[in-house]
């Protein structure tokens, strides 16, 4: 139960509880706040959860509240609003809203919408991880092995990538070697996508030296 | 001739004098002018009384003496000296008579003269030729109430002792008359008082003359005293008539002349000569005469219009007026009023022209500002942009100003006389059949008590077409406040009334607008009210479900959300019940309310949005709060309304510092109920209240447009005050109920 976690900002007493129990009923914990600055107070624990807001808020409309954390890592939210319109819901669902409920709402929707909340945050979460274990690799290669893998990455052949280092093309080889072993891929093409996620820029074409040549 | 005989024509000369006197005293005529001749025929007709003859020469003589020597007024004399003649006729015509009858006795005559001179009423003396009295007249005498011995001269003194009987302020100059006579022999005349024995001082003639002997050496002298104070006292008031006459001359406000028939100026008032610095004798016929004083005087505008009216009505001798100007002697020239007419003689020729001439400058320019003063108020009556009508006390029309005319088509003329009344006919004609009863009960009550009138009602124009107009009319008064006229004004107000009904109208669509902006606001509340709890009802059922659904099932906690959904249903079903609640009560007439509660209400409809918005309200209520009649929902409204307006105020202020407080208290004979909030204030506080004024971007700009209306709709007022430190107070009132009877 304690791995899916749902926090419910709504002013009103009544529909926090609700929410609460019927969270809590389909094996979720929800944790309520009356206001987005209680929320924000709180001490919120880091784990894969769902932040259901109320549009109509006593301190700050939800819609601005959601532009106002956009920038930070944040549950994915679903709303909830008393008085429901098409160009508030449009802005919330482009803004990234999982999704826009009017009340009453269907309780099997507003499950629904949690559960793709948390399945959203989740993978979010575990891509964030995958991205941190590369990074750490990356940052364990030496700085020669930092030069060679975009060269490689770019395509260009051992000799290119030897003469634009000024090695020599065996150097650059074990180079190579320990970059795919330190990186942890079993392929060339594995190392490529993987400096597509560290983001390593491709620096040198083949193409391009060849036109040189 | 015996000393006898020679005294008789002495005695004859004597007493035709004295009767002479007598007659003119008597008669004043001059019947003496014909003692002469009657003298004359006496002597040739009855030859024996030559002593008589002798008499009438001797009157003959005294006329021809006192005409003669007559020093002052000559008529006066001679008138005298012919009464002496026409006297001695008389008595000698008688003497004669006697004398003819022939009883010769000649001698009586003498004793007849004293006889009668003696019963004169006259005085006569004789003196010798010093003055001496040798002769007093009985009559005189008694007068006096003195011995003649009292007369004599007084011994050891040059002076006579009547000196004691003429008046102190006459004696020096008769004495000095009477000694000059003697010293020269000059008749003797002169006009003093002589004191009565009882005192009385009276006026006398004294008039004495020489008798002379042969040689002219004087004899005596003989005179007569004659009293005179009734003819003196007639000159007296004779004079003073006289001056009366040219004191008034002088006195009247206006400038008399005189001009002789051919119109030559002869005389010029005392006025008439300091106003114009021109006396009478500037224009004798030598010097231009009349045509030299016109032209002198007569303003050179008026000159020809004046001459040529004088140069036809005098020589015509028709009396004239004119009205010209004429130069005063400060060179200005005034307006004058001339007239005169001319006197005539017996046959009708001219003697002189009396005429009179007035400065009428002054009440010409007087008129001359009433008229333009009139002119001016006639043009005031008919150019203001108002019908006037003047009626009798009766009510009868009497006068119609210009406009009115013209709008009726016709005057005060137009009716009557066909069994109607005036006022009645005009009525019929011209008031809308609909407002003409009205209109008639209004007039009969107005004229009956002297009411004002005031009225609107449809008013035929001169084309037919009926228009709105608002007459008032009131009563002008005498001093003893009975109504001598009735005024009345007539407005056309068609422009107005329909300026009026656009004006409701247009209300009752704003207030249409109003109740659907309200209405959607409600809605939105109302959903948002409702769908609260429905939406918790919703999530529980779903949860209870699933606790019940659940392997073991979880009873405790689906009892626990059970409980909960008949909770939250129980408050959907509130606001629903209190919304239609809201709505019934609605068309509820006005009773008395608990202020106090009405508030709690107002705060629970807002205290939704409230909370959304971060606004605090407090509510301060007194506890003796009386009730207000009032509609529920409408005082609802307005308090929803300014709260409302209040929280819009503060959407920029920070969360902590929005609040508004309510209060409530008695105040007089209402509740007093103010909503303050901590905005901005109000920039405009007069205007706030016209529709469509809005502070805020989204606003209709109706609320307190709205709130104002229903408040007054109570009775009570609505208005703002400054509040303490920032913000606005918004206060309003609304009148206590009566209390219950105990």
């Amino acid at each position: 139960m304690t791995g899916r976690l749902v926090f419910v900002v709504d002013d009103d007493a009544r529909i926090r509880e609700a929410l609460e129990e019927l969270l809590a009923s389909h094996g979720m914990r929800a944790i309520g706040f009356a206001s987005a600055g209680d929320y924000l107070g709180a001490d919120r624990p880091d784990v894969p959860a769902c932040l259901i807001l109320d549009v109509e808020l006593p301190d700050i409309n939800g819609l601005a509240f959601q532009r106002r954390i956009a920038a930070e890592e944040h549950p994915p939210i679903v709303f909830l609003t008393g008085h429901g319109d098409i160009p508030s819901s449009v802005r919330a669902m482009r803004e990234g809203a999982v999704d826009f409920l009017t009340k009453p709402f269907e309780a099997v929707d507003l499950i629904a919408a949690v559960e793709t909340a948390l399945a959203q945050d989740r993978a979010r979460r575990a891509a964030r991880a995958d991205r941190a274990a590369l990074r750490a690799r990356y940052e364990a290669l030496t700085p020669r092995e930092k030069e060679v893998l975009p060269l490689v990455v770019s395509g260009l052949l051992n000799k290119q990538a030897a003469a634009e280092l000024g090695i020599s093309e065996v150097t650059l080889q074990i180079h190579r070697r320990n970059v795919m072993r330190k990186m942890s891929v079993a392929s060339l093409a594995d190392l490529v996508r993987v400096a597509e996620r560290l983001e390593i820029p491709v620096s040198h074409s083949r193409r391009r030296k060849e036109d040189e040549a | 001739m015996s000393a006898n005989t020679q005294r008789r024509p002495a005695m004859l000369a004597l007493l035709s004098l004295l009767v002479a006197a007598g007659i003119w005293l008597a008669t004043g005529t001059a019947f003496g002018l014909l003692a002469p001749l009657s003298a004359a025929t006496l002597w040739l007709s009855a030859g024996a009384s030559r002593l008589a003859a002798l008499g009438f020469a001797a009157a003959a003589a005294a006329l021809a003496l006192v005409a003669g020597l007559g020093e002052g007024d000559y008529a006066d004399l001679a008138r005298e000296g012919a009464a002496v003649c026409a006297a001695a006729f008389s008595i000698s015509a008688a003497a004669a008579a006697a004398a003819a009858a022939g009883d010769g006795r000649a001698s009586a005559a003498p004793a007849d003269a004293v006889k009668i001179i003696e019963s004169m009423p006259a005085h006569a003396w004789s003196a010798d030729p010093d003055g001496r009295f040798v002769y007093v007249s009985p009559g005189a005498l008694a007068y006096l109430g003195a011995p003649a011995a009292d007369l004599a001269p007084l011994p050891d003194s040059d002076e006579f002792g009547w000196k004691a009987v003429v008046h102190p302020d006459d004696y020096a100059r008769v004495i000095a008359a009477w000694r000059a006579s003697l010293a020269t022999g000059a008749p003797y005349d002169a006009e003093h008082r002589l004191r009565r024995h009882d005192g009385v001082y009276r006026w006398f003639r004294n008039a004495g003359r020489a008798e002379r002997d042969a040689q002219g050496r004087i004899v005596g002298w003989h005179g007569t005293t004659i009293d005179i104070d009734d003819r003196k006292r007639a000159e007296a008031a004779l004079i003073e008539r006289e001056h009366e006459l040219s004191q008034l001359v002088d006195m009247v406000p206006g400038f008399l002349f005189r001009l002789a028939p051919d119109g030559e100026p002869l005389f010029f008032s005392r006025r008439m000569v300091e106003y114009f610095d021109t006396p009478a004798e500037d224009f004798t016929a030598a010097r231009g005469g009349l045509s030299a004083s016109v032209a002198a005087h007569v303003h050179p505008d008026d000159l020809e219009r004046v001459v040529a009216l004088l140069r036809r009505t005098i020589p015509a001798g028709e009396p004239f007026a004119s009205t010209h100007r004429m130069r005063r002697a400060d060179g200005t020239h005034r307006w004058m009023a001339v007239s005169a007419e001319p006197l005539r003689d017996d046959d009708g020729a001219i003697l002189q022209w009396y005429g009179i001439c007035h400065d009428i400058d002054d009440r010409l320019r007087v008129e001359e500002a009433l008229r333009e003063r009139e002119r001016f108020l006639w043009q005031l009556v008919d150019t203001l942009p108002a019908m006037v009508v003047c009626a009798a006390p009766d009510g009868e029309p009497i006068y119609r100003s210009e406009q009115l005319r013209a709008y009726l088509g016709y005057g005060v003329e137009a009716f009557g006389g066909d069994g109607r009344t005036r006022l009645d006919a005009t009525l019929e004609q011209a008031i809308h059949p609909d407002d003409l009863a009205a209109v008639k009960a209004d007039y009969a009550r107005s004229l009956a008590t002297g009411a004002p009138y005031r009225r609107k009602h449809r008013l035929r124009r001169v084309d037919g077409v009926y228009r709105w107009v608002e007459s008032r009319a009131a009563p002008m008064r005498d001093a003893g406040g009975a109504i001598v006229q009735w005024n009345l004004i007539c407005l056309d107000v068609e422009g107005e009334a329909q300026a009026q009904q656009a004006l409701r109208e247009a209300q009752e669509r704003l207030a249409r607008a109003s109740q659907a902006a309200s209405l959607a606001e409600l809605s939105a509340s109302i959903a948002h009210e409702v769908s609260q709890p429905l939406a918790a009802v919703a999530a529980n059922s779903q949860a209870c479900h699933r606790w019940l659904s659940a392997d073991p099932p979880n009873l405790e906690r689906a009892k626990l959300t059970a409980e909960r959904i008949t909770r939250d249903a129980r408050s959907a079903a509130e606001v629903v019940s209190r919304i239609r609640a809201l709505f019934s009560q609605s068309t509820e007439a006005r009773g008395g309310h608990d202020v106090a509660c009405v508030i709690a209400e107002a705060q629970e409809l807002i205290a939704e949005e409230a909370l959304r918005r971060g606004v605090r309200i407090g509510l301060v209520i007194a506890g003796d709060l009386p009730r207000a009649v009032m509609d529920r929902v409408q005082v609802q409204q307005v308090l929803v309304n300014l709260i409302r307006n209040g929280m819009d105020a503060m959407d920029d202020a920070p969360p902590g510092d929005r609040a508004i407080r309510i209060a409530a208290r008695a105040e007089d004979d209402a509740v007093r109920v103010e909503v303050s909030d901590r905005g901005k204030g109000i920039a405009a506080p007069e205007r706030i209240f016209e529709p469509f004024f809005t502070t805020k971007e989204k606003g209709m700009g109706m609320g307190l447009a709205i709130c104002r209306s229903i408040v007054e709709s109570h009775g009570g007022r609505l208005w703002t005050e400054a509040g303490e430190g920032q913000g606005a107070v918004f206060v309003f009132t609304l009148p206590a109920a009566a209390q219950a009877a105990a």
